[in-house]
């Protein structure tokens, strides 16, 4: 009897045994293992780099190098963009071969990274998230370049946005590679139509003017703007208009509960609730269209959008310009960009660097810069002769006007952030408020609490 | 003599006896060593991690049961489990009477049983990754195939995965429907093993069909019952895929199951061990449940 319950709890205990281990593998689904496969994948492409790493030998014969990159496919058109530039390297470098794996972007490509340190696979070069960034050096993954890159670059050429980001207590781990910061996007067509003047690409719109225009954009077909719920790529940067700020100078404390936040919340919100000058929050996934298909096909007459968004509008090729975004109190703009970094466990260094200061030169930064999905994050690179290098009037239209904006821009504080975890909170606690009508008060002291309770957690764990 | 003839039998006996356990070892052991390294190895490890503060990359440090204590106070945990349940409740019962009656159906003999078989089973060999994205234009407010029969009859349009109140539902429903095919192949095996004799003699004493149902089919059905019931609370307590390709937690933490927080955790806020002590509460809420399944399983043994 005894040794049929000692049966039994051993039986349960394995059952749930199999319920922790599955859990903790990170898989799904017990009975249907189409999908743990699907899961699986990721470290099986993250192990790729791996055999790079761990095989020097076979790598050298002949004297080549293998190095292993990896990054993210924001588009067709990046990774396109990306293997040109490896060619390029590879032709001015014989004997450097690099091996490039795209992956998922955002907190994916986090967590591909973290599970490629922990199982030492990590690529020699690699695409770091700026809101990583930090992470990743304080547990000493990146290797410290900031005497080579003295040797190389100047710190003081690099615009204010890109310096923060760079540098953590005057140590360099990685190069920022452009700046991306969001726009105005505005279709042409529509403003002709409704016989509006477009908006200045030399003078930010106070919300005020904003609005207006939005509700005198929109009418059955078409709304005034799309975009400005999309809280990663310019929440902040409103918040700064109006002097609210997240966060304390020191990154330690969040600040984000003040009437000045709420009333940017509220105008936010307002353009679509009030004026329904704006479509749904959801309504990208509600029509199956890109924000600029929404722009392309007159969806919407303009876009917030980041200025990586360009290089594809001005490929779909209808009259599309650009302006900076609206402001409050005082004109703000915010730039981040990801990095390149060099792991600290890369054999090679050498090899790796050369690719590092290959992919902050001309030939890669450059052509992308030229293209239009990215801005250029050193200060020489926006003056007159070097302006004349990469503008190209077809893609960059009125970008000739905005020159200061990019070049002054703030630095996003999402990318000085001690945790992703503080951007989840943000994102959950903004998903309440525009979706599900969560009021404005209680959404700030959320955020406020919840990031709070997460940086003196980790100042705890010091 | 006779002692003679017994010896070399005794021996012989024993020899077969030793060759089978031979056998036995040979054929259970690359099983044994495949369980103790990949499930038991990591359910120790998991415990140990779980005392420790870990972020994968920098040596661990022992904390005690510093994330207990924390995993107690956390509020998501305590919003992702309750989701977790709901998920359970949602999926569970409604997905073992759909398969249950599904297996009825096609345990009659229909000419292209065979057909219907297969289709409600591709479910469960196709990708979840091809599944969400089927559901995700299925669930679409504007153009989805749901919200179009809504409208068909007279009902009001929703927006499925992108509100808090209907996410989880969502989720449910595709789980419910991925689930189907596997559990209804389990009860067909279940129904196919019980005697005809049964219905016979059923059918003798004037039973109808439904009476035959819940006089013979489901007490001779119990043990697959149970089978089913207890893998499916396992299964839905792992749910995972489906709501990080669908939903990733939202809108807010309102898709979030625990798992999923699980994952966050591990592989996106660097917090290994705390990841391992929610991984531990899991294993408990499973270990629980599965007893209270077996004492109620041995309790309607006693009573058929």
């Amino acid at each position: 009897m005894k040794r049929t319950k000692l049966t039994k709890a051993l039986v349960a205990c394995l059952a749930a045994a199999m319920a922790v281990s599955v859990a903790g593998c990170g898989g799904g689904g017990g009975q249907q293992s189409s999908a743990p496969a699907a899961d699986n994948n990721a470290p099986a492409a993250d192990n790729a780099p791996a055999a790079d790493n761990n095989a020097p030998a076979a790598d050298n014969k002949g004297g080549d190098v293998t190095i292993s990159f990896m990054g993210w496919e924001a588009s067709p058109l990046e990774t396109d963009a990306v293997k040109n530039g490896i060619s390029i390297f590879e032709s001015e470098n014989p004997g450097v071969k690099v091996s490039y794996t795209p992956s998922l972007s955002g907190a994916e490509y986090t967590a591909k990274l973290l599970s490629t340190v922990a199982g030492d696979s990590t690529p020699d070069v690699m695409f770091m998230q700026s809101t990583d960034y930090r992470m990743f050096a304080s547990r000493g993954v990146l290797t410290e370049v900031t005497d080579k890159f003295s040797e190389e670059f100047s710190l003081d050429d690099f615009v204010d946005s890109a310096r923060q980001i760079m540098e953590i207590d005057g140590h360099v781990f990685g190069i920022q590679s452009c700046i991306v910061t969001p726009v105005l996007y505005y279709n042409k067509d529509i403003f002709d139509a409704a016989g509006i003047p477009y908006p200045s690409a030399s003078e930010a719109m106070q919300w005020e003017d904003f609005r207006q225009l939005c509700i005198k954009l929109t009418t059955d077909d078409v709304y005034g703007c799309y975009g400005q719920e999309v809280v990663s790529t310019s929440l902040n940067a409103f918040l700064q208009s109006n002097g609210a700020a997240m966060y304390t100078d020191d990154m330690n404390t969040c600040t984000v509960n003040s009437p000045e936040a709420i009333e940017v919340l509220n105008a936010i919100r307002d353009l679509r609730i009030v004026d329904n000058a704006a479509p749904d929050a959801t309504t990208l996934e509600n029509i199956g269209m890109s924000a600029n298909q929404m722009l392309q096909t007159g969806r919407v007459a303009m876009l917030i959008d980041g200025s990586w968004a360009l290089q594809e509008l001005a490929s779909i090729g209808f009259p599309v310009d650009m302006a900076p975004i609206p402001y409050f109190k005082t004109p703000t703009n915010i730039a981040q960009a990801h990095l390149h970094c060099i792991s600290a466990r890369s054999p090679h260094q050498d090899e790796s660097w050369e690719f590092l200061k290959f992919l902050s030169g001309m030939n890669y930064q450059g052509a992308l810069v030229k293209s239009g999905l990215w801005m250029p994050n050193r200060i020489s690179m926006y003056e007159d002769a070097a302006v004349n290098e990469w503008f190209d009037p077809a893609v960059h239209g009125s970008y000739k006007q905005m020159l200061g904006y990019f070049k002054d821009a703030k630095v996003q504080v999402s990318a000085l952030q001690k945790s992703s975890q503080c951007s989840d909170i943000l994102t959950e606690e903004t998903d309440k408020f525009f979706k599900d009508g969560q009021a404005t008060e209680a959404t700030v002291e959320n955020l406020q609490t919840r990031i709070n309770e997460v940086l003196e957690r980790l100042a705890s764990e010091g | 003599m006779a002692n003679a003839v017994a010896a070399p039998a005794k021996s012989k006996k024993r020899s077969k006896l030793q060759n089978d356990t031979g056998w036995a070892v040979l054929m259970l052991g690359p099983n044994l060593l495949g369980f103790l390294l990949f499930m038991l190895g990591p359910v120790v490890a998991t415990l140990f991690l779980s005392f420790t503060e870990y972020d994968l990359i920098a040596p661990l440090k022992f904390i005690g049961l510093q994330n207990y204590i924390e995993m107690f106070q956390d509020e998501i945990v305590g919003q992702t489990l309750l989701n977790t349940f709901i998920y359970t409740i949602l999926t569970v019962p409604v997905g073992m009477c759909l398969s249950l009656i599904l297996a009825v159906l096609l345990d009659q003999d229909l000419a292209i049983r065979r057909f219907y078989r297969a289709v409600y089973f591709l479910p469960s060999i196709t990708s979840m990754v091809a599944v969400a994205v089927v559901w995700q234009w299925i669930y679409n407010p504007e153009f989805g195939l749901l919200n179009y029969v809504f409208s068909v009859v007279g009902l009001p349009q929703m927006k499925w995965l992108s509100s808090s109140s209907t996410s989880l539902i969502s989720i449910a429903i595709v789980g419910i429907w991925k689930s189907l095919g596997y559990n209804m192949l389990l009860f067909l095996s279940g129904l196919q093993g019980i005697s005809t004799t049964y219905y016979e003699a059923s059918e003798l004493d004037g039973a109808n069909k439904l009476q035959q149902f819940w006089y013979v089919t489901v007490p001779m059905l119990r043990p697959t019952i149970f089978f089913v019931f207890v893998m499916s609370i396992i299964s839905s307590f792992q749910v995972f895929d489906s709501v990080m390709l669908m939903t990733k937690g939202g809108p807010g933490r309102s898709s979030s199951v625990l798992v999923h927080y699980l994952y966050q955790n591990a592989f996106q806020y660097f917090r290994m061990g705390y990841a391992c002590a929610i991984a531990y509460l899991l294993f408990a809420v499973v270990l629980i449940i599965t007893l209270c399944n077996m004492r109620f399983e041995k309790k309607m043994r006693d009573i058929y």
